[in-house]
Parts: structure tokens; sequence; C-alpha cells
């Protein structure tokens, strides 16, 4: 695994964070990556406004909401974004590095259960991780794409709450919704 | 495969509009609001069909309002009520038209979708080397099947060829243009542009196109038409094959009028040494909306009312109008069953003459139909190109 493409400036590669998650496991992340949770981001600027940054790297940050396993795919797929302190490649490195990525993501996503996906998102909402909500959500928007409406339902816990008429007629004005939808 | 949350909780934290925006396909949308009746009331609330419509056609930001037409053909009566249940009924009445519209926008038959010629910015000859020309059917290849810009010595005076769709109302996905080969001439030069570029709009006043039909030149299209929508510039081979210009995204066309910007020539004519643009075929592949929707009031500024007529069945095998797609092509082909008339009738009275060229000179007259799906196939030794921004990409010949 070579990371040397990834943190080429000295000063800021070597500024790690550690974040702990619910179930109390503790994760070094780089700075760079780090910043990227934009909650995390929040709370290291608010540390140093405060004065306590004279303790430096060794800031724990809490986050309460999030279990290790979520947050371990998080930083994963954090690390293999474009690092904005990078130094700009020229376009035949940058066409490799996006190819790279996109084996990544298919990777990513192949072992992961969809139900993880839930979880994935909401982690990285309370993160306030932008790029990771963008890519989570549309992961599961593809994973529901097709599917049945009792597939959508039972994935998602959802009643049924409509009367059976009125669930009727709603199928009925928009038949054109229901062909060649996937088997469940 | 259990959700480990409560979808409702979503809602609360309004995660779940973030995740219906991802939705692309408008049946998974409708498919969504038919899991339970308060997410069918969370996609209404949230307008999620009309941001759908947006993402995929930004020209509908220029919607004033919608209305529906019942099976009168009249505007549904609102009824009166609290302002919350009206708002409730606008976003109701937002949630069928644009559902529908997504859905029409993506599942019409594509077609050919010029009406008719409205005007070159110029013609050479006129009118045996007229715009008109451009609409004859493809397969016709000879000495007077092609439109021709006047001769200029600067080549990088552009021309201008502007359409009239068959509803003001229609996506456009596809341009395909052909330019013409002077076999006839010593070398059989092509006189190709160097780029071109397409603009959609509407006429400024709806009575200036009367008049204009199949004349020699407006005074200025610029006076007559409003652009809303201008393409990328696209490199144009220089080979006299037909070309196929895909637009970036498919275009909703308001207004019905399409132009097409030739820029930059590169040919010259042997007898006087001035540059020429000459065209044989033009193209227009696209999805007509009408009578399924009408729009209406387009203002300067381009705002219009978009109406959905309900008298229009949306049925699930359907993907076109069939009646009224038979209508259109009907009175279009007629139209141009008698220009093709007078044409082959004039060319018996002209005499054949010698010339050095291939054996593609004799008219031939290829079968044709208007509203068939031929275009995915491609036609005769199509070349596909690529859009570039100037300087950028080589184009793909």
């Amino acid at each position: 695994m070579s990371n040397t493409s990834e943190n080429p400036k000295p000063s800021s590669s070597s500024a790690k964070m550690t974040l702990k998650t619910s179930d109390n496991e503790l994760f070094e992340v780089e700075e760079a990556v780090a910043m990227k949770f934009c909650t995390v981001k929040q709370y290291f600027e608010d540390e140093k406004d405060s004065d306590v940054a004279a303790r430096g790297s060794t800031t724990v940050i809490p986050l309460p909401n999030v279990h290790s396993a979520v947050l371990a795919t998080l930083i994963s797929y954090g690390k293999k974004l474009p690092q904005s302190n990078a130094v700009a490649d020229n376009h035949e490195e940058e066409e490799t590095k996006k190819k790279e990525r996109k084996k990544y993501e298919q990777g990513l996503l192949k072992n992961l259960m969809p139900g993880e996906l839930l979880d994935l998102i909401s982690a990285a909402n309370y993160l306030d991780f932008k790029e990771g909500l963008e890519f989570f959500n549309q992961a599961l928007a593809d994973h529901i794409q097709n599917k049945s409406v009792e597939y959508v339902r039972k994935f998602f816990g959802i009643k049924n709450d409509y009367e059976p008429h009125e669930e009727e007629k709603y199928r009925e004005e928009y038949a054109w919704a229901f062909e060649g939808v996937d088997e469940d | 495969m259990e959700a480990c949350m409560d979808f409702m909780n979503w809602l609360d934290l309004d995660m779940s509009e973030k995740l219906l925006m991802h939705l692309k396909d408008p049946s998974d949308l409708a498919r969504v609001s038919s899991v339970s009746r308060s997410l069918r009331d969370f996609v209404i609330a949230n307008g999620l069909f009309k941001q759908l419509c947006l993402r995929m056609f930004p020209q509908l930001s220029k919607v004033a309002h919608v209305m529906e037409l019942n099976n009168c053909g009249v505007k549904e009566p609102v009824e009166v009520g609290s302002s919350h249940s009206m708002e409730w009924e606008s976003l109701a009445r937002d949630h069928r038209v644009y559902a529908t519209l997504a859905r029409v926008c993506t599942s019409f038959s594509l077609r050919d979708c010029i009406s008719e010629a409205i005007s070159a910015s110029s013609t050479d000859n006129y009118p045996a080397e007229t715009i008109d020309n451009t609409l004859l059917p493809a397969g016709i290849v000879s000495r007077r099947a092609y439109w021709s810009s006047k001769g200029q010595s600067n080549p990088a005076v552009p021309e201008t060829l502007t359409y009239k769709l068959v509803s003001e109302f229609c996506v456009i996905t596809e341009i395909y243009i052909r330019p013409f080969k002077a076999y006839f001439q010593r070398g059989s030069p092509i006189y190709s542009a160097k780029s071109v570029r397409f603009r959609m709009g509407h006429p400024k006043s709806p009575n200036d196109l009367g008049s204009h039909l199949l004349c020699d030149s407006l005074p200025s299209a610029d006076d007559t038409f409003i652009w809303t929508y201008t393409s990328p510039e696209f490199p144009m081979a220089q080979e006299s094959c037909l070309q196929k210009f895909r637009l970036p995204e498919p275009v909703l066309c308001i207004g019905g009028i399409l132009q097409i910007e030739l820029l930059g020539r590169v040919q010259t004519q042997e007898m006087d040494g001035l540059f020429y643009i000459c065209i044989s075929h033009v193209h227009v592949v696209g999805r007509c909306l009408s009578p399924a929707f009408v729009v209406e009031n387009i203002q300067p500024s381009g705002t219009f009312v978009l109406k959905k007529d309900m008298r229009y069945k949306f049925h699930t095998q359907q993907s076109s109008p069939d009646n009224e797609a038979q209508e259109i092509s009907d009175d279009q082909l007629q139209r141009r069953f008698r220009y093709l008339r007078n044409y082959l009738r004039n060319l018996n009275v002209i005499e054949i003459e010698e010339y050095e060229g291939e054996e593609e000179d004799v008219v031939e007259i290829e079968e044709y139909e208007s509203g068939e799906e031929e275009y995915e196939s491609g036609e005769e030794e199509d070349v596909e190109i690529e859009e570039y921004e100037s300087g950028e990409e080589e184009d793909e010949a």
C-alpha cells in the first residue's frame, strides 16, 4: 500500500488527530482527512480558540454517534478523495487516480450490505462529511432503483398507511411507473 | 436487509430528501410515493418531482405556473378553501404535472422534429438553392438538392439556418447535418463549415413567422426571435456524410424555433474565389411533447405557462400519441411531397450535363419516414462528433 502520492507536503501530513467512536475505539487520522468531516473541523477549531490547543495533536475528539466499523469505512473513503493540499498532478496522473478511485469505490460498494448504507449515511450526516454523504446517498438511491414498492417498505421499515382504495387509485394514475420492476 | 433505523427518523433529519433527490428515474420516485401516504405527502410537500424535472431540464425554471386541462379541455376549477389547502392543492397539482412531464420527456418516441424551414441568413441563386432543400429526404443527392450561402471573401462570416419545429414544446436530443459536396465542380469540393452551434427559442411575436416562410432571408433573425438556449460549439468534419451532433444533455425547446449557426467557412469556389457554405440535409431528432403538454403565454423574458392536457391518456404501453403523430407527420409529408414533386418536375426540364463525378449523382430517393426510430443505428456513413470548447479536444472523424 503506497501512501507516497497522497501526502506530499511534510508539515500537514504529520499532523494527526484522534477520533473516539461510540464503542470507545480510537482512530488516528491525518488532519487533511479529518478536516473533511466538518463537525470534527468545527470541534478542532473551537478547541484551538480556547487555548487548549497547547496539547496539539493529542486532542481526542469524541464521536458518540458513530460506531467504529462505520467510521473506519468513512475514513477509508475520505483518504481516497483528492486531497486539497496535494501538488497538482499532470493530466495522466489525474486520470490514473480517477480510475483507481472508481475501482476502489466499486469494490467498497460490492462489500457493503445495503443496510450498512443507512448507517454510513447517518454517520456522514452527523459528521457533516459532504463528499461521503453525496457518495453513499447515490449508492443507496442506486440500490433502490427499480425495486418494488414492497421491497422499499421492508428495507426502510416503513408502514403502509394508505387506505386500500387510495393506493389502488394512485397505482392506476401512475401505472407507467410499475412496469418492468425487479423481482423481489 | 433490515433497516437499522426507523425511516421516520430520517424524515425529521431531512436526510430522506437528500436521498430521494438522487433518484434519476421518474418511475422510481413515483413508486416511492406509493410506499406510504406519509412518503407521498413528503414528496409532494418538498416538490421532489418538480426538482427532478428542473435537474433534467433547467429550461423549466421559466415556468410561471402550471395548469391542468380537464376532460373538457378547460382549466380545472380550483376549489375555494383555506389558504393552506389551496397551497397544498397547488403543490399536489405540481406533483401530478411534473411527474407526468418527467415521464413523457423520457419515454415518448424519438422522431424527426422539424416542421418547416423558416429562413437562411443568406441564399445564393434563390430559389434554386433555398434552405428548403435541406429538408428533402436524406437519400436525395443531386445537383440541386442543397442550400448554399452567398459567397464571402472573409471566411469568418457565419451563416444561420432557422427552422420551425413540430411543436412549441419538444425535447431535442441530437441534430444531423450533411454538408454538400459539389461533385460537378473540379475536385468535388465539400462546402462544410469549421464548426456548428445550435440555438433554441421562440418568436418575439407570434405573427412574425407567417409572412417570412420560405423567403430569401429575414431582415435579421435576431430581431425576430429570442434565444433561450445556446449549445456548445461542435467541430464539423470536412466530409459530405451525415454528421451527428449529440447535445450534451437533452434540451427542452420552448417556443418551437431551432437555429443552426455555421461558424467559419473553409471552402472557396474556384470560379469566384469566394468562401461558401452549402448544406444538403438537416435533421433534428427529439420527442414532441404536444398535445399532452402545451406551452402558452411565452413572455419576452422567457417565462411561460405549462398546461397538461388530461384528455390525453398516459397509458403504460403508449410511448407516443400515435394519432396525433400521424396527423403532424402527414401534414409535413404532404408539404414536402408537393415540394418534391415540383422539384422533380423541374429536373426533367434540365439537361443532364457531363460532369466528372461519382455514381451518386443520380437522384436516389431512399425510403424516408418521419417518426421512425432509425436514429439509433445511424444513417449512411455517420460521423459522430464530440463537442469541444475551442482549443481542447480533437474531433473524432
